[in-house]
């Protein structure tokens, strides 16, 4: 144990602030604590993965003078339309990497609170149980946004350089709102999902199993059921297939 | 009165926690004292803010504590009797985070972390992650968390479990700094007694959710009886029937010191006179200092 070498204990003169959202520090400090875990810069990296293979695809469409090679007729080689957005978007390894990210950034915010003691220390600050909740669901909203909204919405910005035209937003002027609606709906979801697990369990480990465990064990069940009851509601118990 | 409670009541379901507590504090460091059950952390959370009291009424520094809940929590400090902390966080961080959402803004909040490790003595630590941190530094890291944002009072709830006794006396030498020279008020409770006594100047005693007793504890030494120790040859149980036939309560040491509580306004002079009527010869008599256990044992009514 380290001696007590000095005893500076001065008062500080500054003025205690009534915060417009006390929350923010915890928001704060969430993210900054998943970028501290091991290997999260790279899953977060990897989530970016189907952005980067629609910017690719989109750069081939535009630049098809370059590309003829590849192709035999006279087809277009990709058709960029609100389609290619939505295959990009609600496929399923897109989905599996945000859960991925949510996993290691979302799985122990409440989980490791309750098993280190700390609920009380936050309680024991101007934060009511509302700005703790804000606050923790911030940390997973910020990563959902992130990787569904921002880097959509570029991909229409670069849509936009590659044409040279804003022929593309004017024919769809509705899809940078749709892609918002959808990233809203995601982060909604995602997050009450993933602070709900968190504060079942002490163990973030276990909170990793069930956040997986519950969403893909439903289109387990959703494929079971669909087998003995061959109608397309069963995907209703499917969250996969929800989203 | 920095803390001031009326008549406060509290129970959880059936079971009475609090039952018509009256209390003022003043300045200095206050022990709250009382056997488990006694109502001691119901009283910490109500003053916390943590539970409403579901009768009286009570202020902590002019702040109402039914209303003004986050106004209290912004003005005292907190160290909870377990180990807390966030995994992940070095001592910088987590002390400058507990800064900022008490309020302070965050540049502020970062340089006072660092003096605050300082002065606890993790100055030197203050890098490593809390999860490598052993008890005595953990305990340490928690008064650093509560003095962070410059308290006007400090709860301590059972500052020194699970020290060794080095780490203890450095607890409390701490304590005793804040207490006595950094003009902030100190609440402490504890079930260590020796703790009470070295670093209180008034003492609360709770028993079975009641005020049992309360007051400066040189009052109390005073006020509730003398002590005085004894050593005598000859007959010790007609001695001991003379004292009692006089009102006082005697107790004997293994090594056969003999305790003897006088009530107050007894006459000492009465311990000579039983003396001679049990026909026994007084070889030392100390007017002995009543210890904070004589005092607890006293007000609820434990032996």
């Amino acid at each position: 144990m380290a001696v007590v070498r000095e005893k500076g204990y001065t008062h500080w003169d500054g003025r205690l602030a009534e915060r417009r959202f006390p929350w923010l520090p915890i928001t704060r400090t969430g993210i900054r604590l998943a970028f501290r875990k091991r290997g999260f810069k790279f899953v977060f990296a990897g989530a970016f993965l189907p952005a980067f293979v629609a910017l690719g695809g989109l750069y081939v469409s535009e630049r098809l003078e370059d590309f003829k090679a590849l192709v035999q007729s006279n087809r277009a080689l990709i058709k960029i339309d609100p389609n290619y957005f939505k295959l990009f978007l609600t496929n399923q390894s897109a989905l599996f990497w945000l859960v991925l990210v949510l996993v290691f950034a979302g799985a122990g915010l409440i989980a490791e609170d309750l098993k280190h003691n700390s609920l009380q220390l936050y309680f024991a600050r101007p934060l009511g149980k509302k700005d703790y909740i804000i606050g923790k669901m911030s940390v997973a909203a910020f990563f959902i946004t992130v990787l569904t909204a921002l880097p959509w919405l570029v991909l229409i910005v670069f849509k936009l350089i590659f044409a040279g035209s804003f022929a593309f937003l004017l024919a769809y002027p509705w899809l940078p709102l749709s892609i918002l609606g959808y990233s809203a709906l995601l982060t909604m979801f995602f997050g009450s999902y993933v602070l709900l697990m968190s504060a079942l369990s002490r163990n973030t480990r276990y909170v990793i199993v069930l956040v997986f465990g519950v969403y893909y064990f439903s289109g387990i069940l959703s494929e079971t059921l669909r087998h003995f009851f061959p109608t397309p509601y069963m995907s209703l118990f499917s969250i996969p297939d929800n989203l | 009165m920095s803390i001031e409670v009326k008549d406060l009541s509290f129970s959880y379901g059936r079971i009475v926690a609090l039952d018509g507590v009256t209390l003022r504090l003043g300045e200095g460091a206050v022990g709250l004292l009382g056997p488990n059950g006694a109502g001691k952390s119901t009283l910490l959370r109500i003053l916390l803010g943590f539970l409403v009291p579901q009768r009286g009424e009570g202020r902590v520094l002019e702040y109402d504590i039914r209303r003004s809940q986050a106004m209290i929590r912004r003005s005292v400090g907190y160290m909870p009797e377990s180990d807390c902390f966030i995994g992940g966080m070095d001592a910088v961080m987590f002390t400058a985070y507990f800064g900022e959402l008490s309020g302070m803004p965050r540049q502020e909040a970062m340089k006072r972390a660092h003096e605050v490790l300082f002065y606890v003595g993790l100055g030197e630590a203050r890098y490593r992650l809390l999860d490598t941190y052993s008890a005595g530094m953990k305990q340490r890291l928690k008064l650093a968390q509560a003095l962070v944002h410059d308290p006007k009072i400090l709860f301590l709830d059972e500052p020194t479990s699970n020290l060794d006794p080095t780490g203890r006396a450095e607890i409390l030498d701490l304590i005793k700094d804040i207490a006595t020279n950094k003009s902030i008020q100190v609440i402490l409770s504890s079930h260590i007694l020796d703790d009470i006594e070295s670093v209180c100047s008034s003492v609360v005693i709770l028993n079975k959710g009641k005020l049992a007793a309360e007051g400066r504890m040189d009052d109390l030494r005073t006020i509730r009886y003398s002590l005085y120790e004894i050593r005598i040859k000859g007959d010790e149980e007609a001695f001991r029937r003379e004292l009692e036939g006089r009102g006082c309560k005697v107790d004997e040491t293994e090594d056969r010191l003999i305790k003897v509580y006088m009530p107050e306004g007894a006459d000492r002079m009465d311990l000579f006179r039983a003396a001679v009527g049990a026909g026994v010869q007084l070889r030392s008599f100390v007017k002995s200092r009543t210890s904070l256990e004589d005092l607890f044992a006293g007000a609820v009514g434990v032996d």
